[in-house]
């Protein structure tokens, strides 16, 4: 099992998979409450700096519980968002923390705005929520907390698949990215906190590349609401930057306004009725669609706050758009954000051992019900719901690593995943990852394919996933890096696979999720969660029941 | 995005060696030349131009220059492929 690249071996109590800011909230968490514990983060760039929390727009979603309380913001989200595939106990609890989270982040470096009176500076977005600014240097604060605290953290390791034991998780194996060494990990707990997918396509979304997905899909894990993998935006054509609310100003080439065509009263944020709008427009040859110029304001809520590095990093980006777009016109762009690896309130998964937060778990919890991960129509949700998920995991991971002992390692189950590892590397010919992923996203990309859906096309868009599958195994990497991305491509596939297969399962409308040929939302039927999981190497697909009974917010059947 | 043209234009005398920038990448574009001290723009094809980089670089060392006409929209029609 040494190899010609050498092996080196870990262990720890817990093993984190990814140091973005929901690992290392998760390590800095149990450090606080288990400080005995020895916590491992394995990262595959450099973390601190790896993950989505210091590229995006900085804002944490803030609720003022003085004068709404958890309840209202539920009710007001089963009925405009989440579309009653939500779990409005779990979304409850995210609201009941936000309070306490703000001050987490301060506690572990964060700087947040105050006013002169001590109290948060709160910008307003909506009756119920507002934002707080957060410089992008958040997730490097965490990391030097997370040192002090004693958390071990390895850089540019690449871990691909998961190690179990008697059916639980008992660690992982990966590579050194720089020297291709072998790693495996032992552990009596594995925290997956990797990120979403987003099938490198929008920029500034390229680190969700599913890998955790695919390790949990591959460990037998059960995935739900996979099919809410589809989030998109509007961007202009030319530099492809976002323009955030760009939706409400769409005009076409006649001069209407568009807008009025799916938006009858406000809504908080992009809906999928504006992507199936375009694409109405652009095929009756009434495009191009633009935005009226002075009432797009795309994001601009830099300057509002002292933001050093925030500022810097949308100076360099506007500076580099603006030299290229000449107008307003505008296209939607796949987002992706497809979360759904299934966990329950303690954020374990269906495989004992093996918990996942932050954008890996988003819709696999069910709190954000029928939307893809943040922003998920509730803007500033994406920082605040890994740190959310961190402060659930944090006491049963503990728990888990206190009481359980670690499992010694399969060393046959080791070989098998780490010849499957290399043997991009090894092959002696074969195709480059990106001639895969360039099939992924020729089914992902469409917007008719991908978001304003039908049978016709979601099966086209499978046949190019199909493709993509087969032409997968004959992949051929000509580095470390290269064998990198030939695994990226892999989870790209199966992501791909199990976003379109759910699809074709669900047949209705409801919340972000659109079918044009089955328009309506339909209570009757379709109040179900559709769970994915891999039985011996087979895709299976089966709904369960959604326990809205149990909730206080109740749909109209 | 796959199979992009664009460039990173690197002001050697310059760089202090801090290596902020190879920590900033969280593409792998960059790696790091231990011995000079220096950052090597390797895989420039899988930039993403977040712009991380020139944000954190003290010296202003790093300019991205995106092709942004090498990226693709993704769409059936052909004014947005």
């Amino acid at each position: 099992m040494d190899g010609k690249y050498g092996l080196e071996r870990h262990s720890a109590d817990i093993l984190v998979v990814g140091g973005g800011i929901a690992g290392l909230s998760a390590a800095v968490s149990i450090k606080e409450t288990a400080p005995e514990l020895d916590v491992l983060i394995v990262e595959k760039q450099t973390s601190g700096y790896s993950g989505k929390a210091n590229k995006g727009g900085g804002v944490l979603q803030h609720f003022d519980l003085g004068r709404i309380s958890p309840e209202t913001f539920v009710e007001y989200h089963a009925n405009a968002i989440g579309c009653f595939l939500g779990d409005q106990e779990l979304m409850a609890k995210y609201v009941s923390m936000n309070n306490i989270m703000f001050d987490k982040l301060v506690q572990w470096g964060a700087r947040l705005p105050k006013r002169p009176d001590g109290s948060y500076a709160v910008i307003p977005t909506g009756p119920m929520t507002g934002i707080i600014g957060v410089d992008l240097d958040i997730t490097l604060k965490v990391r030097q907390t997370a040192e002090k605290l004693g958390v071990r953290i390895l850089d540019k390791i690449a871990v691909i698949d998961l190690l179990t034991a008697e059916g639980a998780a008992a660690g992982a194996v990966g590579f050194g990215l720089l020297d291709g060494k072998c790693h495996i990990f032992s552990s009596k707990a594995v925290i997956l906190a990797t990120g979403s997918q987003n099938y490198r396509i929008g920029p500034m979304w390229s680190s969700g590349r599913g890998d955790g997905i695919a390790m949990a899909y591959r460990a037998g894990a059960e995935m739900r609401n996979a099919e809410f993998g589809n989030f998109a935006q509007l961007v202009k054509i030319r530099s492809h930057e976002e323009v955030v609310y760009g939706e409400n100003y769409m005009y076409n080439k006649n001069g209407v306004h568009i807008t009025k065509n799916f938006r009858t009263s406000p809504e908080p944020d992009i809906n999928s009725n504006a992507i199936a709008e375009w694409y109405r427009q652009i095929s009756a040859d009434l495009g191009p669609i633009t935005l009226k110029q002075e009432q797009a304001s795309g994001g601009g809520l830099s300057g509002l706050w002292d933001r050093p590095y925030g500022q810097t990093f949308w100076r360099l980006n506007q500076e580099s758009a603006d030299a290229v777009d000449t107008d307003m016109e505008v296209c939607p762009m796949l987002i992706g954000e497809q979360s759904p690896v299934r966990v329950g309130h303690d954020m374990m998964t269906t495989v004992p051992g093996l918990y996942a937060i932050g954008d890996v778990s988003y819709c696999g919890s069910a709190a954000p019900g029928a939307v893809p991960a943040p922003p998920g129509r509730n803007r500033g949700s994406g920082i605040l719901n890994a740190v959310f998920a961190a402060l659930m995991c944090a006491p049963s991971a503990a728990e888990r690593a206190k009481s359980g002992k670690a499992a010694e390692p399969d060393e046959k189950q080791a070989a098998d995943l780490i010849a499957r590892m290399y043997a991009p590397l090894l092959r002696d010919s074969g195709c480059p990852a990106k001639d895969v992923i360039r099939l992924v996203q020729k089914a992902v990309g469409p917007m008719e394919q991908s978001v304003y859906m039908s049978a016709h096309r979601i099966e086209t868009a499978l046949r190019y996933v199909e493709k993509a599958k087969e032409l997968a195994g004959t992949m051929k990497a000509e580095d470390f890096h290269g064998l990198l991305s030939c695994h990226e491509a892999q989870a790209m596939v199966l992501s791909a696979e199990m976003q379109f297969k759910a699809a074709r399962l669900r047949k209705e409308s409801r919340g972000w999720f659109l079918r044009e040929d089955y328009p309506d939302t339909d209570n009757k039927n379709w109040l179900k969660w559709i769970i994915v999981k891999n039985q011996g190497g087979e895709m299976t697909l089966r709904t369960e029941d959604v326990p809205y009974e149990k909730w206080p917010v109740k749909p109209k059947i | 995005m796959i199979d992009t043209r664009h460039k990173i234009q690197f002001d050697s005398a310059s760089c202090v060696g801090c290596k902020l920038c190879y920590k900033a990448c969280f593409v792998d574009v960059i790696r790091w030349d231990e011995e000079k001290k220096k950052p090597v723009f390797k895989y420039v094809e899988d930039c993403e131009h977040c712009f991380y980089c020139a944000s954190v670089c003290r010296k202003g060392c790093i300019k991205v220059l995106p092709d942004y006409g090498s990226e693709r929209l993704l769409q059936t029609f052909d004014r947005y492929l």
